[in-house]
């Protein structure tokens, strides 16, 4: 048997910040090992859109949208679109397999680490690969002549906000959800429509009224109207009001992500 | 004034002869419960516990699954709250303080929690970080450890690769990274072959008598025996007995055993001796071996067994309860 390392004086106890970015290394690790099979479909996902629709279907479709030519109008859509799915599979399904199924979570809690550490670790790790996504998408979307101003280098930001707004609201969800087969609810009946009637696929202001107003209500139409502001500028936006969506986005980050913690702390804790 | 006449008294008094200087008994104890109690709902998992454990020792939480173990483990790593009582471990509340106490301690659960995204070596590396450690320093110490446990060569091995005796030294490794004080274990050798036992099992003295102190849940009275000095029986959330593995035989059975079939026996048990009835077997006990052999000689049938006593016997008698069952 080999010798047992000598005793130390006992470390001092490791700071909040240093717990919580051990929480984010631990998920940048896991995530490193597997980075091809974890990237690919992500980054694909709206590739495949701006091809088969932006190209594809955008082809046959003479008219402007917002005074874009189609594959340009969606952009900003498809930026919005990977930030949010990337956060929202991040804090539901791959969340509740480590808490159910891996038990992850209980080791970390048996070392210095806080249930607030795990999950304010976890919901930085989703932002940042919310910002991680965008950036790869965005690069993309720029060779493909879909972006046209230079303030969309701040698009990974707003990727990183809105993947924080998204996982927050990931994690209220998943903190209520008994068995795994419930998350097809969050996608389907809240994720998908959001996505496809708040702006990606067409302008929302020429919704019918009534149906208008509820796409201005989601959290989804502030975050495609953000990134349009960015990847197409002001001239562009679908309202007059467009100036004010960034500043919802920050705002529903904050609130979604203290919540969305908030809740899973107490649904680890029994 | 009075203040340090009282301290140096205290002093003298550990440094008097009859214990040979400063004993481990003289430390504060790393662990003190006082009236634990912890509540899911109706059910009383743990109904007022007390115990201490001295630096340098092993204490054995004896029990039958269900009996409040493991919450009564989780009370004293600081990961879950209680209902009543108070807790002092290295002289804090370790729910109220958990990082500070969290920090000085390792813990070794029963499900071994081994990270399965990663492999072996990175599940010490990630954990060492949770404590704040990081670097050649973290990274020699697991390199180190992995030697001591006897997976050294296993470093990229995924960790759903190993076999069950392997991820418990792992496990067992990560609960050494941080240099513990206080080394708790649940369960340690459920569900291992006897021979990983006995190999986990030697390095667990090995530990304790480099003066780590360990806390240990078992329903293996052979585990208890083997590691403890002290055991506490468990029962129903609360401790019925807590000695020495000898002295709680001892204080509560006489020294021999035999044990056979009670519907063959209807002669009355030799004098001084206890009789106990758990089922259809009969255990009669008495301090001569010789008396309790002519007995079961002349009267004992069937399936017979003459044994000494052992702290099952005493966890039967205290729980009225086999510790498998």
């Amino acid at each position: 048997m080999a010798e047992v390392p000598a005793r130390r004086a006992p470390p001092p106890p490791p700071s909040t910040a240093t717990r919580v970015a051990a929480v984010w290394r631990r998920h940048a690790r896991v995530y490193a090992d597997s980075f091809v099979a974890n990237a690919t479909p992500a980054v694909l996902e709206p590739l495949f859109l701006l091809l088969a629709v932006g190209v594809g279907v955008g082809r046959y479709i003479d008219a402007e949208f917002n005074g874009l030519p189609y594959r340009e109008f969606m952009a900003a859509g498809i930026l919005g679109m990977t930030a949010v799915y990337t956060a929202a599979f991040e804090s539901t399904h791959a969340t509740f397999v480590r808490m159910r199924y891996q038990r992850a979570y209980d080791s970390m809690l048996n070392s210095p680490l806080t249930t607030r550490d795990v999950f304010v670790g976890e919901i930085l790790w989703c932002a940042s690969k919310g910002l991680f996504y965008t950036a790869i998408v965005a690069t993309v979307l720029a060779v493909a002549g879909a972006i046209s101003s230079p303030w969309a280098l701040l698009a990974p930001v707003a990727g990183f906000v809105t993947a924080l707004a998204f996982a927050g609201l990931g994690f209220l969800f998943t903190s209520f959800v008994t068995n795994i087969t419930q998350f097809q609810f969050f996608f389907t009946a809240g994720l998908t429509p959001m996505v496809f009637f708040s702006g990606l696929m067409f302008p929302v202001q020429e919704l019918p009224h009534g149906l208008r107003e509820v796409a201005y209500a989601t959290p989804m139409f502030h975050v495609i109207e953000t990134f349009r502001l960015l990847v197409s500028g002001p001239s562009h936006a679908s309202v007059p009001w467009a100036w004010a969506c960034p500043f919802v986005v920050v705002a529903l980050a904050v609130a979604f992500a203290a919540a969305g913690v908030r809740r899973m702390q107490s649904r680890l804790l029994r | 004034m009075v203040l340090t006449a009282d301290a140096g008294f205290r002093r003298d008094l550990v440094r008097s002869p009859e214990n040979g200087g400063v004993s481990a008994s003289a430390a504060p104890p790393v662990v003190v419960l006082d009236g634990v109690e912890k509540r899911f709902g109706d059910l009383v998992a743990v109904g007022g516990v007390s115990l201490a454990i001295p630096r340098g020792t092993c204490y054995a939480l004896l029990g039958p699954n269900g009996a409040g173990k493991s919450t009564l483990s989780r009370i004293i790593a600081g990961t879950a709250p209680r209902d009543g009582g108070s807790v002092s471990v290295f002289g804090m509340d370790p729910w109220r303080e958990q990082v500070r106490v969290k920090t000085r301690l390792g813990v070794v659960a029963q499900e071994d929690g081994l990270d399965e995204e990663l492999d072996v070596q990175h599940n010490l590396h990630v954990y060492g970080g949770f404590f704040g450690l990081r670097g050649p320093e973290l990274h020699a110490r697991a390199a180190a450890l992995l030697a001591f446990m006897e997976l050294g060569g296993r470093e990229a091995t995924r960790v759903v690769a190993l076999s069950g005796g392997m991820r418990r030294r792992l496990a067992i490794a990560r609960g050494l990274l941080n240099d513990p004080e206080l080394l708790i274990l649940d369960e340690p050798t459920t569900g291992l072959d006897p021979q990983v036992r006995h190999a986990i099992w030697a390095v667990l003295r090995r530990l304790r008598g480099e003066g780590l102190t360990i806390l240990l849940t078992t329903h293996y009275m052979e585990e208890a025996a083997q590691l403890a000095d002290v055991v506490g029986v468990l029962h129903r959330g609360r401790l019925v007995a807590s000695d020495a593995p000898d002295a709680l035989v001892r204080a509560h059975l006489p020294s021999h055993v035999v044990e056979t079939e009670a519907q063959d026996v209807a002669a009355a048990p030799p004098e001084g001796a206890i009789a106990e009835r758990y089922g259809d077997r009969l255990f009669v006990f008495h301090d001569d071996q010789e008396t309790l052999l002519r007995w079961a000689a002349r009267h004992a049938s069937g399936r017979t067994l003459a044994r000494a006593t052992s702290l099952e016997d005493v966890f039967l008698k205290l729980t009225g309860k086999a510790l498998d069952g």
